[in-house]
């Protein structure tokens, strides 16, 4: 498309360096001379999907091959579709302006449920039939993957194939595969490859309404696909050319990954289920990487990234060596997940992002009880003596989270956050002494879900009203100057638990909700759950069959046919150890 | 390159100052940072060859060797065209003293230039610009006239004219091309306006009224390009 042309749509949209590409490090190949051509699209704004570290690490390793090619994409803002859709325009890549329905194939992140509506709405801009039965020989391979994989049945329709785990290495067998033929033996050779799962070749059948009913291949394809992992993190490919957006992302800044997986095995949480073993990066690999991303760059920031930072065994020295030797460049060290549950508040001090935001403890729930059912290895104790440090140090300003409708919750425990929070600014004024006005607690209270491959995976999320109830509670609870309350809507949580625990049916009602207009739903301005109500009713299902249904441990479940490795009767045996004490 | 903010354009600079890693000065404190100036920022969706940036150094560096070391750090797009050394650096006062830009704004599309031509005067010839300046809360009313100090077109033809403009800019008010542009009403939907900053002027003496004034060329003239 003419470059005048183009002016004219960048001219009418806000932020228009979100389409414009010619960012430092942005790669530019020659499509003549590719054998598999990638488009990888982040279905949020640029602003997100480029903060994603997952998109570089792909970009990066297709890039660095002579014989692939990998553009980038995202989900336009609504102002920009209006133009494109108006002018009958396809959505473009941003390096090369190709229409996406040009490359061979178009790799899709599954970030988080409430992002699936972004995907049909790429799918439909590109002009590529949404449903992966639909496509013909023309049209590209649909390719999904990342942290939503793990539960492909919502957006299986949809897509031609799906990476269950981590694409470093599997990245590579499917631009082969992609590059071998015509779609049908790319289809067989991505079937082969292991943790690839073609929805295709298998049948979902449906025991129950929710959930309940299992996944078997039509034919050779395997019964079960084993979730990829990298065993050596130290010796993964990772970018320290890294693109640098014009525009201000969530993250701009050099972003190291430290460590992936988390030894900790709280019972809620998914990322920590799936992404085992806990694996670390050696020191040596990233100061070196760091001197490298801060030359090819020029950040002045270097992120630390891991779920638990300060669970990395030599954290002290890797942050007391990047200090050492970008301090005098003016160069800073963040860690933007410094959850001081093992706290050390010299590290923290050392870290410029921390010294900007504040100081994050997660308990996650208000009673020692509750805090031993979900695993949350955090004691009260722990959390006075790092309030303590902090304060001592110099912090007025801590954050902490916490979930409510956990599994055994009662209003007692709901009521106990409050206590908490309260004996916590009590302790936090006579702390601070003559500065106890500037003290601030933050409480993030977000409603649990229910997560495959989770010891809670069979647990149903409360019901909107009772969550709706305990969010009240909890808002009598926390009044006061120095508290500073903020939630997420339980519209938004009930939709990412429907979604979470989805089977195949409920791509229906993804697609439903698609028609009627949703879009970006993870941006509150967007979000409308009247209408979702609809779109499950028009699939003919039951949100709450999804979101609230306890299901049983001898039932068949839509995910079964994906291992992630603790297994079914591991993941039982947690939920079991859970629930044993009550009945003590 | 156009389609970035002034915010944006900052943090490019400053990015790729560190990747050609010159010695930069760098501000005392927690969270130490790059001593830079820039000129008015210029408006998003414009181009520009005569911007403005000051760098503190901690060291001396030839103007040569700065710019060629910039410019294989620098995105396409963005490239230093001219450096020189400025005695006497105080931040905050580097380019306090530019007060006129200067446009070329590109218009293709079907334009009737004599017409143009007529609307262009009368604009001149009166005395008060009225305009609703939104996006400011609350809104304000801004006379445009002053700040207008010259409007010519300086090529026509059947698909594309050229406008230059001098407008007054910084901190005591100005009027943007954009607004001008308004005014002619030139904005159509199936034309493309481009704007492109031409140069930046420090005024030496105010206006007296009715002349124009006398500025000073901030970028450096081509005789003081060869003295150094």
């Amino acid at each position: 498309m003419q470059d005048l042309d183009f002016d004219v749509l960048l001219s009418r949209v806000t932020k228009p360096a979100r389409y414009t590409d010619g960012e430092w490090n942005a790669v530019h190949k020659d499509p003549a001379a590719a054998r598999a051509r990638f488009a990888l699209i982040y279905p949020d704004t640029y602003e997100i999907g480029m903060s994603h570290l997952g998109l570089h690490i792909l970009y990066h390793i297709l890039n660095a091959h002579p014989d692939y090619l990998a553009e980038r994409a995202f989900a336009p803002w609504p102002d920009m579709e209006d133009q494109l859709r108006s002018r009958g325009l396809p959505l473009m890549s941003l390096e090369s302006r190709t229409p996406l329905r040009d490359f061979d194939a178009l790799g899709i992140t599954l970030p988080y449920e409430l992002t699936y509506t972004n995907i049909l709405n790429v799918l439909d801009l590109a002009g590529v039939p949404l449903r992966a039965a639909e496509r013909g020989p023309d049209d590209p391979l649909i390719i999904g993957g990342g942290p939503g994989a793990v539960n492909p049945e919502p957006m299986a329709d949809f897509f031609d194939a799906i990476l269950v785990g981590e694409g470093e290495e599997a990245v590579l067998e499917i631009a082969h595969a992609v590059a071998a033929g015509d779609r049908e033996k790319a289809l067989a050779d991505l079937a082969e490859i292991e943790g690839v799962y073609v929805p295709s070749r298998y049948e979902a059948g449906f025991t129950a309404p929710g959930p309940r009913g299992s996944v078997n291949p039509a034919g050779s394809a395997p019964a079960v696909i084993p979730r990829r992992f990298v065993s050596d993190l130290d010796a993964a490919p990772f970018p320290t050319k890294q693109i640098v957006p014009f525009l201000d992302t969530v993250h701009s800044r050099v972003t190291l990954e430290i460590m992936r997986g988390c030894g900790r095995g709280c019972r809620f949480c998914q990322a920590g289920a799936v992404y085992r073993p806990r694996r670390e990066r050696s020191v040596g690999t990233l100061l070196r990487q760091a001197e490298e991303a801060v030359a090819a760059t020029g950040y002045d920031e270097i992120s630390l990234l891991a779920f638990t930072s300060v669970d990395y065994g030599p954290i002290d020295e890797v942050v007391s060596q990047l200090v050492a030797r970008f301090a005098d460049r003016g160069v800073g060290v963040a860690m933007p997940s410094l959850r001081v549950d093992a706290f050390s508040v010299s590290l923290a001090s050392k870290i410029q992002e921390v010294r900007k935001t504040g100081l994050t403890f997660a308990p996650e729930a208000g009673t020692e009880r509750l805090r031993e059912v979900i695993r949350k290895q955090l004691t009260e104790d722990d959390l006075f003596a790092g309030a303590e440090a902090a304060f001592t140090a110099g912090w007025t300003r801590l954050k902490l989270y916490f979930m409510i409708g956990l599994p055994t919750e009662t209003d007692e425990d709901v009521a106990a956050i409050g206590d908490l929070v309260r004996r916590l600014v009590g302790f936090g004024r006579g702390a601070l002494g003559s500065r106890r006005g500037r003290l601030q607690i933050a409480v993030s209270v977000v409603a649990f879900v229910p997560k495959p491959h989770t010891p809670f995976q069979w647990t149903g999320q409360d019901p909107r009203d009772a969550l709706q109830g305990k969010l009240q509670l909890l808002q009598q609870e926390l009044r006061g100057r120095a508290i500073k309350l903020s939630w997420t809507d339980a519209g938004v949580s009930g939709l990412e638990a429907a979604i979470s625990r989805g089977d195949r049916r409920v791509g229906r009602a993804i697609e439903e909700a698609w028609r009627m207009g949703a879009k970006f739903d993870s941006w509150g301005e967007h979000f409308d759950e009247e209408r979702w109500q609809r779109a499950f009713a028009r699939a003919k299902l039951e949100m709450a069959d999804y979101a609230n249904a306890s299901l049983g441990f001898d039932e068949g479940l839509a995910w079964d046919h994906i291992s992630c490795g603790p297994g079914k009767a591991a993941l039982r045996r947690e939920a079991e150890r859970a629930f044993a004490r009550e009945e003590v | 390159m156009r389609w970035i903010s002034h915010l944006d354009l900052k943090r490019t600079l400053e990015r790729a100052l560190r990747r050609a890693d010159l010695p930069l000065a760098l501000t005392q404190g927690h969270n130490p940072h790059p001593k830079l100036s820039f000129g008015p920022p210029l408006p998003l969706g414009a181009t520009g060859d005569a911007e403005l940036l000051a760098v503190h150094l901690a060291e001396p560096v030839g103007p040569g060797e700065f710019s060629e070391r910039l410019n294989a750090q620098l995105p396409a797009g963005v490239e230093v065209t001219d450096a020189w050394t400025l005695p006497g650096y105080k931040k905050k006062e580097t380019f306090g003293d530019v007060d006129v830009a200067e446009y070329r704004v590109q218009v293709t599309g079907a334009v009737d230039a004599e017409d143009l031509q007529r609307r262009a005067r009368q604009l001149l010839d009166r005395t008060e610009l009225t305009v609703q300046r939104g996006g400011q809360r609350p809104e304000r009313i801004v006379d445009l006239r002053p700040h207008i100090l010259s409007l010519s077109l300086a090529r026509s033809g059947s698909e594309e004219v050229e406008l230059h403009m001098r407008l007054r800019t910084g901190s005591h008010g100005g009027a943007r091309p954009q607004e001008v542009v308004a005014l002619l009403d030139l904005e159509e939907d199936g034309r493309v306006v481009r704007y492109h900053r031409t140069g930046l002027y420090a005024s030496v003496e105010a206006a007296a009224p009715g002349s124009r004034g006398v500025w000073r060329r901030w970028s450096r003239t081509r005789s003081q390009r060869e003295r150094s």
